[in-house]
């Protein structure tokens, strides 16, 4: 795969990844360091791997395989980055948390970061595990909680 | 062996949230198929599912942050992967996109 080719299939995945990102962080600027980091972790490890990928461009079926290839190994380094940045600015920072979204962000990162792979990005159990490296059990429990707690919110504003 | 009634009300929610097995997936969607009643159950849930959807930000980049991600990954790609070059002439070629790119 040549740079070009991993550039096709990794730029338009940009909005995603920031969207993941944001979801653990809520905040531009930490977010779009999140992926910028995450993707440069990414290339670090698996640059080997990708320049030996053989890949035709011209086949928009293998583009749009390769391409999620690629999204679920760079959601992967994100992920990691990310969990261990929120943990280390939980502390130290005071992040203001968009108050349209109230719910969502009053959930822990790891439960707001599982619904996102779920819910938004409709991934299934199986990836989550794999991006996350989770239990499945624990992946389960997140989505029940997170699917819990905000059903709870959403039916207690359908009362008010 | 097939379920009854209750189990399968059991599995709408792992159901919906893709934590059945093959198998599983494929005797639920059968069950459904053939129980007008029981499609009603599955859409109601379903219909709540999207309203959870609803309460995960949907956060777009601005043209500008878009730009300047894109290009972070480009200088990153071309930092970081070396493409091995097959003659001078490709070699003069991503020594030019190297230089152009910093």
């Amino acid at each position: 795969m040549k740079r070009s080719e991993i550039l096709l299939l990794a730029q338009p995945l940009a909005e995603r990844l920031y969207q993941v990102a944001y979801s653990i962080i809520p905040d531009d600027l930490q977010a779009e360091q999140i992926v910028i980091d995450g993707f440069n972790a990414f290339l670090l490890k698996e640059s080997r791997k990708l320049t030996a990928t053989h890949f035709d461009s011209q086949n928009k079926k293998e583009v749009l395989v390769q391409r999620k290839n690629i999204f679920k190994m760079i959601l992967k380094n994100i992920c990691d980055i990310g969990l261990r940045r929120s943990a280390q600015l939980n502390d130290q920072l005071g992040i203001d948390q968009p108050a349209e979204f109230k719910s969502y962000f009053s959930l822990d990162a790891k439960v707001r970061l599982i619904m996102r792979l779920r819910y938004d990005l409709q991934l299934n159990t199986s990836d989550i595990e794999e991006i996350l490296g989770f239990a499945r059990h624990e992946v389960i429990e997140k989505i029940h909680n997170g699917r819990f707690l905000l059903m709870n919110d959403l039916n207690k504003e359908a009362v008010v | 062996m097939m379920m009854d009634y209750q189990s399968y009300e059991k599995k709408i929610v792992p159901y919906i949230d893709g934590t059945l097995s093959t198998d599983d997936r494929n005797e639920f969607e059968a069950f459904v198929a053939t129980h007008p009643d029981f499609q009603e159950k599955l859409k109601v849930k379903q219909d709540e599912i999207f309203a959870l959807r609803s309460l995960i930000p949907n956060v777009t980049l601005s043209a500008t942050s878009r730009a300047t991600l894109e290009g972070e990954m480009k200088t990153s790609v071309y930092n970081l992967i070396k493409e091995r070059p097959k003659n001078v002439v490709e070699y003069m070629k991503n020594f030019y996109q190297e230089m152009t790119n910093r």
